[in-house]
Formats: C-alpha cells, structure tokens, sequence
C-alpha cells in the first residue's frame, strides 16, 4: 500500500456561534492517493465544504477542531505535515497554493474584478515559487493554452469580465494548477455551468489528473457528475460519512438508504414513467443533531427504538466499501448466516 | 378543444446596445420571431444554454421585457389581452393572471418581513381582499396547499430551508389565483433531495387549479420528468419543440441531441464521449449567419450558413429547424416504456 497523499483521521469540527457549539463535521475519515479523484456528495449543510477546507485550515476563526482529529500530507519525497498543527500564517503558506490548490463554485467571485486575470495568475505563482516575472506570465500562457482556451496571449491580459462563465472556470483550473499542487479541491467547480460546458470541464480536469498525476477532492452534490469522474465516493449526511466505496460500489449498490434515497431523487432519462421520489423533509439544524444515526429522523426504514438511539458502527459489505447503518449490518448478518 | 393560454406568433425582443460608429446603434435579438403555443393547463418546458434567450422569452410573456415585434395574446375564460398592445389597466389585471417563480429562493424573499406578510404582499398591493380577515383567510389556504403550517407564517425567511423557501415563493405567486405562471430555473438551486419535492408540489398545483405552467430550465432530465410540451432554444430562437415523449425519444435536431447526452450518465462506463459539445454558445451581438448551431454543429455543411433553416412539422406536433434533419436518426432509449400519448 502506497502513502496517501492526504490522510485524514478522525476530523471533528465544530463552531462556535451565539447560540452555543455547532458540530459541522463529526469524526470523519479518509484518504486520498496520488492520482485517485475522491468525490464528497451530499446536501447543502452537510459539511462538505467545511472538511475540504479544514484541509486548508481556511475555516473561519470560530472554528475548533477536537484534539483527536489528525490531517497529514505527504508530499512524496519531503517531510509529512501535520496541517492541524500549523501555528504560524507563514507556515501554512506550503499547504495554501503550495500543496494544495482550491478551485471554487462561483470563479467570477474567485477572481479579483479590477486585476487582470493573467496578473493574478503570475502573483499567486511569485508568491509560490522563486520564478522571475517573465517566467511566471510564460507558464500562466502555457497552463491557459492547456485548459484549451484559445488566444491565451490575448486573454492573458483581460479582466475576469470579459470571460463567459465556463472560460472563467478554465482560467480558474489553469491557475490552481500552474504551481504544481499534489492535490487539488474541487468545491462544486461545475455547478454553475451549463451542462455542455460541464463535460468540457468534467473531461479537461480528468486528463489533467492522469497528465499531473495528482489527487482530486471533488465536492459535489450531483451524483451524475461523480459517477463520470471520481473513483471513489464519500456520501456525506449532517457531519457524517454514510457511505464510501468505489464509484460502481457506492452508485451499483448503495446500502444507505440515503444513498438510496439520493440516486431515486435524481430525475432519470432512462425512466421517464416513475414519478420522483423525493427524500422526505429537511436536512435538520445543526443546532439539534438527531441522536443516534443523524439520518433517521428522514429514513423511511428506521427501526424504532434503535436508529434513533445507537450511532451505527461502519460494516464492510464489499472489499473498500464502508456504510453505517443498522438496517445494511442487519442485512449482511443474515446474509452471512445463510 | 380548448383555447391556448398563449399564443405568440413571430415574437421579438430586441435591444439597442451602444452605439456603433456614425452613431448607428447595433442591434441585439435576445428572442428573435418565436412562435409558442401553451395550451390551457399544460407544463410547457422551455430549455437551452445560458444566453439561449429563455428567460428574455419567459419575461416577455408576462410583459416584463420589451415586445419589439410580432404578436402574443394571452387568453382564459374571462378576458383576452393583446400583450403587445396592453393598456394600463388591462396591464394591472394582467399581472394577477400571470406570475412569475424566480430562480433563487434566497434572494427573492425580502429577509424583513414575516413569511404571512411575504405571501399576503400581493393580495394587499393589488387590492384583491377587503379585509384583514379575508387576506389572513387566502394566505393560509395557500400556505397549506404549499405545505407551510401557521407556525411557519409568524417566521421570518432566515429560519427556512432551501426547499422551504422555494414552496414560500410559490404560495406568493399562487396567492393572487393565477392562469399562468412562468417558473424561471426554480429547482436549479435546491438541492436533489428537495428539488423532486418542490417539482411535484409544482405539479400537483398544475393539476389541482389548472394553472398552466411555462417551465423554464437548462436541465433536460428535470424537464423530461415534468413536462408535457418542451422547446428547445438556441441564441434566440426555437430549434426544436415537440411533446416531451416524442422530443427525448427521437431528438432530431443535433443540438437537441448533444444536449442530452451532455447530461452525465448514472452510468460510470458510460461517458458519452461521442456527441460532446465543442466551444460555447456563440455571442448574441454577432450570430452566425444562416443557421446559428453551424459553428457548433458536428454535421454542419455549407448549405447551413447560407440560409436559416425554418422550423418544419417532421412528425406529428414536431417542429424541427434544421436544413438536413432527414438524415439523422438520434433514437435514443428512454425507459421501457409503454407508448402513451
């Protein structure tokens, strides 16, 4: 087994607010290998963005991270680095941009409006690396080009606002990859683009993983869109990962009956006969997590008296593939016993 | 049969932009000569890329965008408007008759005021109720047909959820007993969960009251689930429109069919790779001659930029705008399904 690039053990966030501690991410785990696209689905409010910027150490100053929680990188030939460690701005300087670069949902507001987007792409790139002015705009030209935007010299000197949204979003992916990282977080990069420009991103990101050769955070909560890109999937419920597995694993034969219940939502041109089966009610407030499994309280097959009291310990019903669920460690029992 | 609800013939929308040199202002169809038919009580789908013209179209027909040309009529059992040539007063009926759902539930509630005050705004401004009592009385028939209970009316828009918020939108659009609503994007927000919610509300509402519907969307999956009758737009005009089975069954205009399979699959084998879009919607202020998908067009010859093509019935109720539409067969499999009309 190969180091993972990133290593996540035990990530417990939480918040404080006016109304007391809110608990964002509960005691999540995971790895990323060099080369693998990790996609992280779920809801609004379920925490996504809030691990994959702990990865950063971006979340805001009212965040606590539980001392039990642990995220070390390990850059390939350097030291491991422990990122909830890192005291000093200067310091964290190596895993923001250096190590790890962040493409957002939105890049007209990832883009400074009044500077042009090739002098933000040459000064993230100074900061980063001791390459001279000249150099810098050299490699900002060429990653624009490799992101197939045509006209780079051209477009190297123009403002944010002169881009259409998915040129935007290419110019975006072109500046988060030009330092080099060794992982890149993906938060919804594709979920303001119309569907015909969303596979040219979906395809571009994919061979810049397999040319780079670097790990992709892919947050999203299209099932569609993770089902062509990543290889493995973490369902993600109020804090909590639900389910994780291979892609085929977690979209062929989900356990979960929120995984379940997410693949039955998405409206299907296979099936246009069914009606669509929404998950029923909201995603409850983080202020009053359900007890036990954070799902039961919208599960149409919780066991009374046990879904909403014990916290269900993850079970393997297939070789890498994890879900935490009464129901799915009831099935697999018997299953086992026959 | 019934009479439609709106009939637009030839429609335009056209804005003057900046001026050119001499003075000569350059011109910009944002719709150029659509014609639509929604017929009383249906779910009319209208879908295309951002800059297709969609929402401008949607705009128009509730006489919030300026006609520049052609003709739209506006018809139920009680009046008949001429939309082009409306009147103040008829004007002021008009937008009882005709709503609008926005896109963004966030940014479409005012965060001060409560969700009763939110839905009652409507009724109080145009003048429909007479009493405190009488408004209090609509507000919570349609806050319950919206599944909001009276706990949820004292609130304010802050302490709602996405999915609530869109159901608060649609209980203040039906408030004023519409004929005609235009939902512009108003699952595009919610998440998938609550969105198969909020479309079957949609739905039950269109059933229920009769309310015809025109559903305006860039996702063809939503679109096929709860459309009866979809358009396909491209740069300001219809390339494509057709009853919903029949339009994903057997998509026969190219750019019909490349939007489909632009949808990413369930399947993770299956990438679709074949029929992928290159480049981008091209700019409206300077669309290519003859037909506009020519740049974009994987079967585009030189017959396609010499004239535009126009919209031709190749199947029954099945309007296709493409010079060579003979010669493909897009058939695509959807569902094992039974041949309903």
């Amino acid at each position: 087994m190969s180091v993972p690039l990133i290593s996540v053990e035990n990530l417990t966030i939480r918040f404080k607010t006016d109304e007391g501690l809110i608990t964002a991410v509960d005691n999540v785990s995971f790895d990323i290998q060099p080369g693998e696209i990790l996609g992280l689905v779920g809801e609004s409010g379920s925490g996504k963005s809030v691990t994959a910027k702990a990865l950063m150490r971006l979340n805001g100053g009212n965040t606590v991270y539980d001392p039990a929680s642990r995220i070390t990188l390990n850059v390939p030939g350097e030291a491991p680095i422990d990122v909830l460690g890192l005291k000093r701005e200067r310091d964290m300087r190596a895993v923001r941009g250096g190590a790890i670069s962040m493409i957002f949902q939105e890049p007209m507001a990832s883009f400074a409006p009044a500077i042009s987007v090739g002098d933000q792409m040459v000064e993230q790139l100074m900061l980063h690396s001791d390459m001279s002015k000249k150099a810098a705009a050299d490699l900002s030209i060429e990653m624009l080009d490799r992101v197939g935007i045509p006209d780079p010299d051209k477009r190297f000197n123009q403002y944010a606002f002169e881009f259409s949204g998915g040129m935007r979003q290419r110019a975006m992916i072109a500046m988060a990859l030009s330092t080099k990282p060794k992982l890149l977080i993906a938060d919804e990069p594709t979920t303001a683009l119309d569907v015909t420009i969303q596979a040219q991103v979906i395809d571009l990101m994919k061979d810049l993983v397999g040319e780079f050769g670097m790990g992709i955070l892919f947050i999203t909560h299209d099932l569609g869109v993770i089902a062509q890109t990543a290889d493995r999937v973490a369902v993600m419920y109020l804090g909590r990962h639900v389910e994780t597995g291979s892609v085929r694993q977690v979209i062929r034969d989900p356990f979960h009956p929120y995984t379940r219940g997410l693949i039955d939502a998405l409206p299907k041109l296979s099936d246009l006969d069914n009606p669509l089966t929404p998950i029923p009610g909201d995603i409850p407030s983080p202020l009053n997590r359900p007890k036990g499994c954070v799902f039961h309280t919208r599960c149409s097959v919780a066991i009374g008296g046990r879904c909403d009291r014990v916290v269900p310990e993850f079970v393997q019903p297939g070789e890498g593939h994890d879900v935490a669920c009464h129901l799915a460690a009831d099935q697999l029992m018997q299953g086992a016993a026959e | 049969m019934t009479k439609p609800v709106i009939e637009a013939k030839g429609l335009t929308v056209t804005y003057q932009i900046g001026k050119g040199l001499l003075g000569a202002k350059s011109q910009l169809n944002a719709v150029d000569n659509v014609s639509v038919t929604i017929e009383k009580g249906s779910f009319f789908g209208l879908v295309g890329e951002s800059g297709s013209g969609k929402t401008t179209l949607g705009r128009a027909l509730l006489h919030a965008a300026p006609i520049t040309g052609g003709e739209v009529t506006y018809q139920d059992d009680e009046v008949t408007y001429d939309l082009r040539n409306i009147g103040k007063g008829e004007l002021k009926d008009y937008r009882k008759r005709a709503q609008l759902i926005f896109q963004d539930p966030y940014a479409a509630l005012s965060p001060r005021m409560t969700v009763r005050d939110i839905v009652a705004e409507p009724l109080e401004v145009m003048g429909l109720t007479k009493s405190r009592a009488e408004t209090d009385d609509r507000v919570r028939e349609m806050a319950a047909k919206c599944r909001l209970n009276l706990e949820h009316l004292r609130r304010f828009p802050h302490a709602f959820s996405g999915g609530q918020r869109q159901r608060i939108s649609i209980a203040r659009a039906l408030v004023s007993g519409p004929r005609f609503i235009v939902a512009d994007e108003s699952v595009a927000a919610l998440d998938v969960s609550i969105q198969a919610d909020v479309l079957n509300l949609l739905k039950a509402i269109q059933a229920d009251m009769g309310i015809s519907f025109l559903f305006i969307s860039h996702d063809l999956s939503v679109v096929a689930h709860v459309c009866d009758h979809v358009a396909v737009m491209y740069l300001g005009q219809l390339v494509e429109t057709a009853p919903t089975r029949d339009l994903f069954k057997r998509p026969r205009h190219p750019y019909t069919s490349a939007l489909m399979s632009a949808i990413p699959s369930l399947d993770p084998d299956d990438t679709g790779e074949a029929e992928k879009l290159e480049g981008e919607i091209p700019s409206p202020t300077n669309p290519p001659p003859g037909c506009k998908f020519s740049t974009r067009c994987r079967f585009a010859r030189e017959a396609c930029s010499a004239s535009t093509p126009p919209l031709r019935e190749m199947a029954p109720d099945h309007f296709v705008a493409c010079h060579f539409a003979e010669e493909f067969d897009f058939t695509r499999d959807i569902a094992p399904a039974t041949e309903d009309a």
